[in-house]
C-alpha cells in the first residue's frame, strides 16, 4: 500500500486549507505544438477517492494533458506525481495508474479474452481468473471468446475499461470515455464508472466536454481554457458559491406561484416556461425559498436545478481573458472576474 | 523476464496477422512448382553436363540434384524476399499506430526502450524463421525431390562440390542471407517508427533498396567509388560461399558493412521512437 502525499485542499478559502491525500498532482506543465501553446503552466490536484472531472471545450488541452500523464507525449516543462511517484522517475510513475485515452482500440482479429491477456502480460496481470472477473464486472464475460471486430462501439468501450482495470490501478484516467456512444451506451459507461469507483476503490480522472455527464458523476472538477486551468474544486463548493442558479418549478397553481416569486426578495428573476417556472436564485437561498413557498400553501410537484455546470462554464467562457486564470480557484473566479472588470472601469 | 514476455506478445501479434504468412504461403506454393519445373526442364541439360564433364570428373549422383536446385532458387529469389520480409517489419510500429493499439500499449508502465527491443527482437525472430523456412523448403524439398549428390556451381567455370561440403556451404550461405534480411527488417523498422501507416514503410524500404541496387549495379565509373560502401553491394555475397576457396575476407567485410548499417538504422529508429509523440 502506497501512502498518498498530502497537499492543501482546494476549498472556498485557501487559508482554511486542510490536508487531503492526493492521487495526482500536476505542477506547471506546459506543452507547445509548433505555434500552438496547448498547455500553459497547468497545475492541478486530484484528491484520492474522487471522481474528478476535467472539463474544457474542444482543443482546450484536455487530451494533451492526459497524453502527457499517459506517457504518450512529453511535456516541455513541469512535472507530475501519481501518489508518491514522480514523473521524474520515468515510466514507473504510471505503476499505480491506468489510462483509457480517447476511444478504445484493440487487436480486432483477436478475442476479447486474448486482447486482455496480451495487455495483462505486460504487467503480470494475465491470470485467467482475474481477466474473467473483470469481463464479468463489465458484462462481457459471455462474449469473451468472440473476436473484437464483432463488438459494438459500446462493448469496445467497456472492454477498454476492463483492460484499463487489469493492473488493479489506484488511479484510472479516462479521456472522453463516452465519445461516439449512443445515449444507452453513455448511460452504461457512466454506471460502470460509478461501479468501478465504488467496488474497486479507484480514483477516477475523467476528461469530458459533456457538462451534463460530468455533473452527473463527478465530485470534483477542473476547468481548462486555452491550455490554462481556469478553476478547480469540489462540485458542491462550486455550486454553493455560484451567484445564481436556475431552478425549474412545477406547481399546482402557476398564477399564485408566479405572484409569490415576483414579490420574493430571494428570487432574482422568474420566467414562465412551457410546463414550469424558471427561477434564478442564489444556490444557498434555495432551502429558504422552498420553506417559504410551503408555508404560503403553494403545492410544489417538482423542483429541479437545470444546467448548473453549463451556466458556470459559460460564465467562465465569457470572461476568460480579464483575469489571471491560472491563479484562480473554484468559483472565486466569477468574483475576481467582476473585481477585475470593476477595476478596469475605475482606471 | 519482462522483455521475454514483451517479445512473446510481439511474436503472438505477428503470427496472428495474415500478412505474416503471405511470404510463407507464396514460397510454399512456388518452390514445389519450381522444383517440378526444374526436374522437367533439366533432363536434357543433365545429359549435356554429364557428357561434357564425365570424361574429366566422376560425378556422384545427378548433377541437377537438390543442391543445384536450391542454389538455382536462391539465385532467383534473393531480390524478392526483402519485399516479403518488409511486410512485417514495416507494420511492427506503424501498423499499431494506425490501429490505435499502440496508444493502449504505450500507456502501460513499460519503458519505450523495452517496447523497442521487444518489437525488434520479434521482427528478427520472424526474419530468422522466414529464412529458415525458405532454406528448409528449397534445400529439404529439393533433396527429397531431386536427390543428393555432388553440386555443380557455374562460376567462372565449373566447380564441383562434394555433397557434405555443399550442405555446410548452404548453412553458411543461409547465415549470411539471414544477416542481409535482418538489415532489410531494420530498414523497415526504421521507416515504421517514422510514419503512421503500414504501407509507407514497405514502400520506403523497397524504394531505398531499389535505389541502392541501381547504384550498385550500374556500370558507371562515377558510382564505382561509393559501391563498396553500399549495403546492396553485399546482398548477393552468399554466392561467394560457393567459391573455391571461399573469400572469407571479402565475406566478412560485407558482413561488417551489413551489421554496421543494421546498427545504424536500428539506432536512429530507437532515437525517433523514444522521442515520438503519440498523437493518434
Amino acid at each position: 500500500m502506497v501512502d498518498a502525499p498530502t497537499a492543501p485542499a482546494l476549498t472556498k478559502d485557501p487559508t482554511k486549507a486542510v490536508n487531503v491525500p492526493l492521487a495526482l498532482e500536476c505542477h506547471g506543465i506546459s506543452k507547445r505544438f509548433k505555434t500552438i501553446q496547448a498547455l500553459d503552466n497547468v497545475s492541478l490536484t486530484v484528491p484520492v477517492g474522487s471522481i474528478f472531472g476535467f472539463l474544457g471545450p474542444n482543443g482546450a488541452g484536455k487530451s494533451t494533458l492526459i497524453r502527457i500523464l499517459a506517457g504518450l507525449i512529453s511535456s516541455d516543462s513541469g512535472h507530475f506525481n501519481i501518489f508518491d511517484r514522480s514523473s521524474r522517475s520515468g515510466h514507473l510513475v504510471r505503476k499505480d495508474m491506468s489510462t483509457l485515452v480517447d476511444r478504445a482500440d484493440f487487436y480486432k482479429n483477436l478475442s476479447a479474452f486474448h486482447n486482455m491477456q496480451l495487455l495483462g502480460r505486460l504487467t503480470g496481470h494475465d491470470q485467467p481468473d482475474h481477466i474473467n472477473e473483470l469481463l464479468q464486472l463489465l458484462s462481457l464475460y459471455e462474449r469473451r471468446n468472440d473476436k473484437v471486430k464483432t463488438f459494438s462501439q459500446g462493448m469496445k468501450q467497456r472492454l477498454g475499461l476492463a483492460q484499463a482495470l487489469l493492473p488493479n490501478p489506484k488511479l484510472l484516467v479516462l479521456d472522453e470515455p463516452t465519445t461516439g456512444l449512443d445515449p444507452q451506451g453513455m448511460h452504461e459507461i457512466r454506471d460502470f464508472i460509478f461501479k468501478i469507483a465504488e467496488e474497486q476503490n479507484v480514483t477516477i480522472f475523467l476528461s469530458s466536454h459533456l457538462l451534463h455527464e460530468v455533473e452527473l458523476i463527478c465530485s470534483d472538477i477542473a476547468l481548462i481554457f486555452n491550455g490554462r486551468i481556469a478553476a478547480q474544486g469540489s462540485l458542491s463548493s462550486i455550486f454553493r458559491d455560484m451567484e445564481e442558479v436556475t431552478v425549474e418549478l412545477e406547481v399546482e397553481d402557476t398564477q399564485a406561484a408566479l405572484q409569490f416569486l415576483n414579490e420574493s426578495k430571494l428570487v432574482k428573476e422568474v420566467n414562465r416556461l412551457s410546463n414550469a417556472l424558471g427561477v434564478n436564485i442564489r444556490y444557498t437561498d434555495i432551502p429558504e425559498l422552498i420553506r417559504t413557498m410551503a408555508t404560503q400553501g403553494i403545492n410544489i410537484f417538482s423542483f429541479s436545478q437545470r444546467n448548473r455546470l453549463e451556466n458556470y462554464f459559460l460564465s467562465l467562457m465569457t470572461t476568460p481573458q480579464k483575469v489571471p486564470l491560472a491563479s484562480l480557484r473554484s468559483s472565486s473566479f466569477a468574483r475576481q472576474a467582476e473585481n477585475a472588470e470593476a477595476q478596469s472601469v475605475d482606471n | 523476464m519482462m522483455l521475454l514476455k514483451l517479445t512473446q506478445n510481439e511474436l503472438y501479434k505477428i503470427f496472428s496477422l495474415m500478412r505474416s504468412y503471405i511470404g510463407i504461403v507464396l514460397f510454399t506454393a512456388i518452390v514445389p512448382l519450381i522444383l517440378w519445373g526444374y526436374g522437367m526442364g533439366t533432363s536434357h541439360i543433365q545429359g549435356q553436363i554429364e557428357g561434357a564433364v564425365s570424361e574429366m570428373f566422376f560425378i556422384e549422383g545427378s548433377p541437377t540434384n537438390g543442391y543445384t536446385a536450391a542454389y538455382f532458387i536462391m539465385n532467383f529469389f534473393w531480390v524478392h524476399i526483402p519485399f516479403l520480409i518488409a511486410l512485417v517489419g514495416g507494420d511492427i510500429f506503424a501498423g499499431e499506430q494506425a490501429n490505435g493499439t499502440f496508444r493502449v500499449y504505450a500507456t502501460r508502465p513499460i519503458s519505450r526502450l523495452s517496447i523497442f527491443i521487444s518489437k525488434t527482437l520479434a521482427t528478427m525472430i520472424y526474419t530468422f524463421i522466414f529464412v529458415l523456412y525458405f532454406g528448409l523448403l528449397t534445400l529439404g524439398l529439393g533433396l527429397i525431390w531431386h536427390g543428393s549428390g555432388d553440386m555443380l556451381v557455374f562460376q567462372d567455370g565449373i566447380l564441383i562440390l562434394e555433397s557434405s561440403d555443399a550442405m555446410q556451404r548452404f548453412l553458411i550461405a543461409y547465415g549470411f542471407s539471414f544477416m542481409n534480411m535482418a538489415l532489410v527488417s531494420a530498414i523497415a523498422i526504421f521507416f515504421s517508427t517514422m510514419v503512421r501507416n503500414a504501407i509507407g514503410p514497405v514502400i520506403g524500404t523497397m524504394a531505398l533498396i531499389i535505389f541502392f541496387l541501381m547504384i550498385t549495379t550500374l556500370p558507371l565509373d562515377v558510382f564505382k567509388n561509393v559501391q563498396p560502401y553500399m549495403f546492396t553491394t553485399y546482398f548477393s555475397n552468399w554466392e561467394m560461399v560457393f567459391f573455391d576457396p571461399i573469400p572469407w575476407d571479402e565475406l566478412f567485410r560485407g558482413l561488417a558493412l551489413i551489421t554496421s548499417n543494421l546498427v545504424f538504422f536500428l539506432g536512429v529508429a530507437l532515437i525517433i521512437f523514444r522521442r515520438k509523440d503519440i498523437l493518434s
